[in-house]
């Protein structure tokens, strides 16, 4: 028997199974639920590095995991259900659920004493092995299939604490906005079988060209408009900084594990296919580079402490999805490896501080370095990651994303990535400052820092100090096993040292020194920042973009409201209207015919 | 039994049951009507099964279908007699009241 359908198989039906026995477990036992969640996870975890390690290459590699093959691949419109592992869809994977896994581990902390458990951590679980799914299947239909499934979950942990009415309305937003992306990707699928007639993403990337032109920029802005959504980016970027009332944990796993690579899988993956659809390249860069620089200012000037995680992750993102438009595949994929460690960093340890004080307000914090002195070295270390200082892994994929950039994208858009690297250095500083150093702004009673919150910190600091040096495995693996992308595999040093030599790098350095020059000079500048504080207050109201949210929803209520004349609630007007449907469609079967 | 007659049969108890659900105001009919429109598709199924040559496909869809027609009946029975009880009418149009 083949190894890898098996490790495939296990990958997403442990932690679904775990999500059945989480809740069969029962609110009442909470203890068993949480070691069941905890040891789910890690399982699959381990199932999805033994995945990376032994299934590429080795005598045990190759093989798919398939249903529905052969008859019913003939006779029905959905295709083989086939997992297939290849570089980008095993790394994410193993992204999901490693740190999945830790987000759970610190979860048995901050989770503790809390009602309904069960649902927690029964949504978690299905969440992970959904995301598993997504990147592992190579048929469209299940890629929005488990699409759906995670923005089902996002919905449901965003919106855990159902009594308050600001995380529902943060859950709606969310599951909104990604479903209208899931419709770009249906539509996408629906026109691939309409013209190539089968759904197999890599039949799809092959034969990408027979497709007429209009209906290929049809799929490719479909497709974008899925990823915007789903990752969060313009003009879709309001919902992430909502999902911010989720549990600590929940918030690491959205930004970091699971919902918002999707979509930058999605463009990775499909890049191929799209990129010599006229327009689409600058679109993706053009969306990439407006999400980083409005959501960099907007971090700026929140001051909720998860609030300008969120923002930078809307930022980060914007530089992955910057980067797939330039074509730079492995750089925008590094930078998701170091963001998704150095974030699930940074939120896990602004977890443990809002666990320590019982507040998200910055404004309230100060100077709790001296009380917490791990969390602050594990947040520092990953701030430093995030303002792109060496030696962290946050500098080399940047540079990286830069340096691809300046060569296969136009100046000015470069110009603005550069500035908005300058600007999360001046964010992420002011971001420490105001939580760990300074004088204590209010008298916070600070409550010690729980084992698992710490065994859940340190590998994601150590892995934030060292993934780096998996550059050369890591671009070898996405050169060997995408045969549709073209990259070329390097080795770490080489592609470590084009980096340092790259001039590119230079002057991102001096740009993120200014922007720390700047926090530090702050006093100094007010002859600048004063004439700013008006961009200061548009872009605490969002850019405006919070006030459309709500007048479209106002609009979708009004009309709501005007259309349930057609609704009176009847039985009579009811069984007309069925009655009324199934003459029309007879009418129409009778004419089609 | 030919096929004209039991389409016109079949046709005719589904009319008669759409007709009643479209005018009937009680819930105790509109259950009634419903009954004798799953009548209709019951002789339609085993007519069907008969023109297609696979009489016992046809019966055992039938029969599946008799099954889940008596629990309709039972539950929709059962709801109009709480409805009757709590709300003290059976006039539906009374009742859609309650989807404010």
């Amino acid at each position: 028997m083949q190894i890898v359908p098996v490790l495939i198989f296990l990958g997403i039906a442990l932690p679904w199974l775990g999500a059945l026995l989480v809740w069969w477990a029962g609110d009442a036992r909470a203890r068993l639920q949480h070691g069941l969640a905890v040891f789910f996870s890690v399982v699959s975890g381990a199932t999805m590095l033994a995945l990376l390690l032994i299934g590429f290459g080795g005598e045990n590699s190759g093989g798919s995991l398939s249903f529905f093959q052969g008859t019913a691949q003939e006779t029905s419109p959905f295709g083989a259900f086939t997992f297939a592992p290849d570089g980008l869809g095993v790394f994410l994977a193993v992204v999901a659920t490693v740190i999945g896994s830790l987000a759970v581990i610190f979860s048995v902390d901050y989770m503790r004493g809390e009602a309904q458990l069960g649902r927690y951590y029964a949504m978690i679980l299905f969440f992970i092995g959904s995301m598993v799914g997504l990147v592992l299947t190579t048929n469209l239909l299940l890629v929005f299939v488990f699409w759906e499934m995670t923005a089902l979950c996002s919905y449901g942990l965003i919106s855990f604490y159902n009594d308050d009415p600001k995380a529902v309305a943060g859950g709606m937003k969310a599951l909104i906005m990604t479903q209208l992306g899931g419709v770009g990707l249906l539509l996408g699928a629906i026109l691939a079988y309409g013209y190539l007639g089968t759904v197999d993403v890599n039949v799809f990337l092959e034969r990408a060209a027979e497709l007429p032109t209009d209906v290929l920029a049809v799929l490719a802005f479909g497709f974008l408009l899925a990823a915007a959504a789903k990752s969060a980016q313009f003009p879709f970027q309001t919902w992430l900084p909502d999902a911010m009332e989720a549990p600590t944990p929940v918030s690491a796993l959205i930004h970091a594990a699971t919902m918002v690579n999707a979509g930058v899988y999605l463009l990775a993956r499909f890049y191929p296919a799209f990129a010599e659809v006229p327009y689409w390249r600058e679109s993706v860069m053009v969306v990439g580079m407006l999400s980083a620089l409005l959501s960099a200012v907007m971090a700026l000037v929140a001051t909720d402490l998860k609030r300008v995680l969120a923002y930078s992750t809307v930022s980060q993102l914007g530089y992955m999805v910057y980067a797939v438009g330039t074509g730079g595949i492995f750089a925008s994929q590094f930078h998701l490896l170091s963001h998704s460690v150095f974030k699930a960093l940074l939120f896990l340890a602004a977890g443990a501080v809002i666990h320590a004080v019982g507040t998200r307000d910055m404004r309230k914090m100060g100077g709790l370095g001296s009380q917490m002195p791990l969390v602050r070295t594990v947040f520092v270390i990953g701030a430093l990651a995030l303002a792109g200082l060496p030696v962290l892994n946050g500098f080399w994929s940047k540079e990286l994303i830069l340096e691809a950039g300046i060569e296969h994208g136009p100046l000015w858009i470069w110009i603005l990535m550069l500035i908005t690297a300058g600007l999360t250095a001046l964010y992420t500083f002011r971001c420490v400052w105001m939580v760990f150093y300074g004088q204590p702004r209010s008298h916070l009673h600070v409550h010690p820092t729980g084992i698992a919150m710490k065994t859940a910190m340190l590998p994601l600091a150590l892995g934030t100090l060292t993934t780096w040096l998996l550059a050369g495995p890591f671009s070898r693996l996405l050169a060997e096993t995408m045969p549709h992308h073209e990259m070329e595999a390097e080795a770490t040093g080489a592609l470590l040292l084009s980096v340092i030599s790259a001039p590119v790098t230079w002057g991102a350095m001096a740009v993120v020194g200014l922007g720390l020059a700047a926090w530090w000079q702050r006093d100094r500048l007010l002859l600048v920042s004063e004439p700013l504080a008006d961009l200061g207050r548009f872009a605490e109201s969002s850019f405006g973009f919070e006030a459309i949210n709500r007048r479209i929803t106002e609009q979708m209520i009004c009309m709501a409201e005007d259309l349930r004349v057609l609704h009176p609630g009847l039985l009579n007007w009811n069984i007309f209207g069925i009655v009324a449907a199934l003459v029309t469609v007879l009418l129409i079967l009778a004419l089609g015919a | 039994m030919s096929v004209t007659i039991a389409l016109s049969i079949i046709l005719g108890l589904v009319g008669i049951g759409l007709y009643a659900l479209l005018i009937t105001r009680n819930l105790i009919k509109v259950i009634i009507a419903l009954q004798i429109m799953i009548k209709g598709v019951l002789l339609a199924l085993v007519a069907a099964g008969q023109s297609a040559e696979q009489p016992m496909v046809g019966a055992s869809m039938a029969l599946t279908v008799i099954v889940a027609d008596t629990i309709v009946a039972v539950v929709g029975l059962a709801l109009a007699v709480q409805v009757r009880r709590r709300f003290g009418t059976l006039d539906i149009k009374a009742l859609s009241i309650l989807r404010r």
